[in-house]
């Protein structure tokens, strides 16, 4: 069995509560962009990696068609670095005008419980999880 | 961080990116070893919860490899190649992880000792001017917080058990001048030359002392350390005989063979993604 080819080519079938609804369509790129990750779900959570804390920023270069997404994880030692990295920039680049996803991994300050949403928190309560 | 930080090892003076790319690869080389010691205890440790303990202690080592192996690639190292390419004699890590630890008293020396000296090296790198480094420090740290926890309590609690000072001593002991020496001689040349341009905080004889506040109050107990009034010291002196500086380790060799296979991830090369 090659584990490496259904990784890459087949994906998990569990929905994600759907994103917030904006009053206002997106200004820019890089809002449009940070919507977008609304759809990215963690791997272990039923909740956007948006809602979980993960995302700490996100640049949009209009005319290059690129996203700088500014990420963290929970742990250094999470499991998931990888499938989320992949979500992220597979969601991305079906925007439309994107051509480019970079990824830049922050440390710093350390991700603690804190950086759960209010939303998050009542979609993780919902599913028997207190934070 | 301030304006005078390095962003990359490529601003470090002359002689100072040698020196901190050989720590960073005894870091990440001793942080992987250790995962590996530790994953040899999911299984059979003394309770299910010290099982799965060091479950999360090994993720955790693996995740501090990772990311300090892929910052070598700042100093010119392809990590790939340095995390699944090299022969055992190439390895910075220390002695005590050549190979599998036959008791738990073994296995306590690792996490309580071993992990701890690691720590504080890491402690040193906390508020270092090489920038990519400093930036991961707290976040390591604070995993580390259990680790300790756990290495502490398991200690205090074998040294209040019938026969678990004696087998704790020993184990201790047998571990001991390993961790002296792996902050390095004082008039180390690396460390000096580090700390002289603020890459670490403390030169080697400064955390040495600082490894030896944390762990001192317990391995009091085992006669390796005491209080001296104004710091705890070390009842032993270091033996320099056969110390490696690059190597930070006081014997030639390597992992054995079995794990050498399990650090470079030989049976999991199939897996491996691009």
């Amino acid at each position: 069995m090659d584990f490496g080819a259904v990784l890459r080519e087949t994906r998990g079938g569990r929905e994600l509560p759907p994103p917030p609804a904006f009053a206002e369509p997106a200004a820019d790129l890089a809002e449009r962009a940070r919507r977008a990750l609304y759809e990215v779900a963690d791997p272990e959570f039923p909740i956007s990696i948006v809602d979980l804390g993960l995302v700490r920023g996100v640049e949009g270069d209009e005319e290059a068609g690129s996203v700088t997404v500014h990420l963290t994880f929970t742990a250094t030692a999470c499991p998931c670095m990888d499938f989320i990295q992949w979500d992220v920039r597979e969601r991305l680049l079906e925007l439309d005008g994107v051509l480019k996803v970079e990824i830049v991994t922050e440390w710093d300050p350390p991700w603690t419980t804190a950086a759960i949403s209010v939303r998050g928190r009542k979609l993780l309560r919902s599913v028997g999880v207190v934070t | 961080m301030t304006d005078s930080g390095f962003r990359s090892a490529e601003d470090l003076p002359e002689g100072v990116s040698e020196h901190l790319g050989d720590l960073i690869l005894a870091l990440a080389d001793n942080k992987r070893l250790l995962g590996i010691r530790y994953s040899d205890w999911l299984l059979g440790a003394p309770s299910v919860e010290a099982g799965i303990a060091c479950s999360a202690m090994a993720q955790d080592e693996w995740g501090h490899a990772r990311i300090l192996y892929a910052l070598l690639r700042d100093f010119g190292h392809d990590p790939a190649a340095l995390e699944h390419e090299r022969a055992s004699g190439e390895y910075h890590s220390s002695e005590l992880l050549d190979r599998d630890v036959g008791s738990w008293e073994e296995f306590l020396a690792l996490n309580f000792l071993w992990d701890t000296a690691l720590s504080v090296q890491f402690e040193m790198l906390a508020e270092s001017r090489y920038e990519p480094i400093h930036y991961k420090v707290r976040k390591l740290l604070e995993e580390e917080r259990f680790h300790f926890d756990h290495g502490q309590g398991w200690t205090a609690r074998l040294l209040s058990a019938e026969g678990g000072r004696a087998a704790l001593t020993e184990a201790f002991g047998a571990a001991w001048n390993a961790c002296l020496c792996w902050f390095g001689p004082e008039d180390d040349p690396l460390i000096a030359t580090l700390a002289a341009h603020g890459i670490v905080r403390r030169g080697a004889a400064g955390a040495r002392a600082r490894w030896l506040e944390r762990v001192g109050p317990l391995a009091a107990e085992t006669g390796l350390a005491r209080d001296a009034g104004s710091g705890w010291v070390s009842t032993r002196e270091p033996l320099w005989e056969g110390y490696l500086a690059r190597r930070r380790r006081t014997a030639e060799g390597g992992p054995d063979e079995d794990s050498l296979a399990r650090v470079r991830g030989d049976r999991n090369r199939e897996l491996l993604m691009d």
